[in-house]
């Protein structure tokens, strides 16, 4: 059974809604005390309206993306503001469509920003000695089944995904020697705002691929607060895929 | 750079909480390790256009021999 308590800490960014929302409801429902991260704070606040132990749940409202490269200092100040943190749930991405056809590089390079450069910018904030709690710290950054099996219009996702897999393996290996265990997990179709709408054609095209449907938000969350957890402390440099068999 | 921030930039370098001066020994320093040490040849090149190489770090017992490295 795994259970936290309030004095171990988490920041979870992308907490305002999705895979983000449910693992922040988790950690809290487990215990623990969360620092959700996200953009609009409004959605912040109705994520924190449904969390077991609301008291529990810190809202951080900023925009990752405004300053990548002082993402160390901004997980620093966190730290001076709650205390060392037990993990990091990077879950804040986007997902877009963009043909080869019509790719920009403008666009290319906003998506990796997003969704590889702030992970890799927080992951080092994280990282920083004097900012985790050393030996059974743990950080998971949510990838994508793209990063392996990219459908048409996913070029730019599934690079910046396959970036963030192949980065945190290293990162997984330089920071083993301190106890911290990185992992990412690889979701396929889970039931979020970015799915979009279940009356899309694309929608139904893919359902027929799921044996067992799209994943829930649930599915995902139990996942990653176990890489969290204790209970995976012998567990490190590994991507998790989570499509229930359909690839 | 004077002496001083140099120390509190390595504080940063090794990502320490220890209180570091001129005298104090790297080895024991839980901190310094293998990137601890890519990370200090980053901190000279980038900061004192310094460049070092993993072996010259063999000789520096303190972190008063990486700061005479950086020309302090």
């Amino acid at each position: 059974m795994i259970s936290f308590n309030t004095e171990q800490r988490f920041i979870v960014t992308g907490a305002s809604s999705g895979i983000g929302e449910g693992v922040a409801l988790l950690l809290n429902e487990l215990g623990a005390s969360v620092i959700a991260i996200a953009r609009n704070e409004e959605r912040l606040r109705a994520m924190q309206a449904k969390a077991k132990h609301p008291e529990n749940i810190h809202i951080e409202v900023k925009d990752l993306v405004e300053d990548i490269a002082g993402l160390p200092s901004y997980v620093k100040s966190l730290k001076d503001k709650y205390g060392k943190f037990q993990g990091l749930a990077c879950c804040a991405g986007v997902g877009s469509l963009m043909s080869l056809q019509s790719i920009s590089l403008e666009q290319a390079k906003q998506m990796f920003d997003i969704n590889y450069f702030s992970t890799l910018f927080l992951v080092k904030g994280f990282a920083d000695r004097r900012v985790n709690n050393g030996k059974g710290s743990s950080i998971v950054a949510i990838a994508s089944i793209a990063a392996s099996i990219a459908e048409k219009g996913q070029l730019a996702y599934a690079g910046s995904k396959a970036a963030i897999v192949a980065s945190m393996k290293a990162i997984s290996r330089e920071l083993a020697p301190q106890g911290v265990c990185v992992n990412t997990v690889s979701p396929s179709m889970i039931k979020t705002p970015m799915l979009g709408d279940g009356d899309s054609d694309y929608y139904k095209e893919m359902l027929i691929k799921y044996p067992f449907g799209f994943g829930e938000v649930q599915d995902a969350a139990q996942m990653i607060v176990f890489l969290l957890s204790d209970k995976s402390c012998w567990i490190s440099g590994q991507n998790y895929i989570l499509d229930c068999g359909t690839y | 750079m004077n002496k001083e921030e140099f120390l509190t930039q390595m504080q940063d370098v090794l990502q320490t909480e220890e209180e570091l001066s001129f005298d104090t020994v790297l080895d024991d320093l839980v901190e310094w390790d293998s990137l601890s040490v890519m990370a200090t040849m980053a901190f000279l090149e980038t900061s004192f256009n310094v460049k070092t190489n993993m072996n010259d770090y063999k000789s520096m017992k303190t972190i008063g021999d990486i700061a005479r490295k950086a020309g302090l």
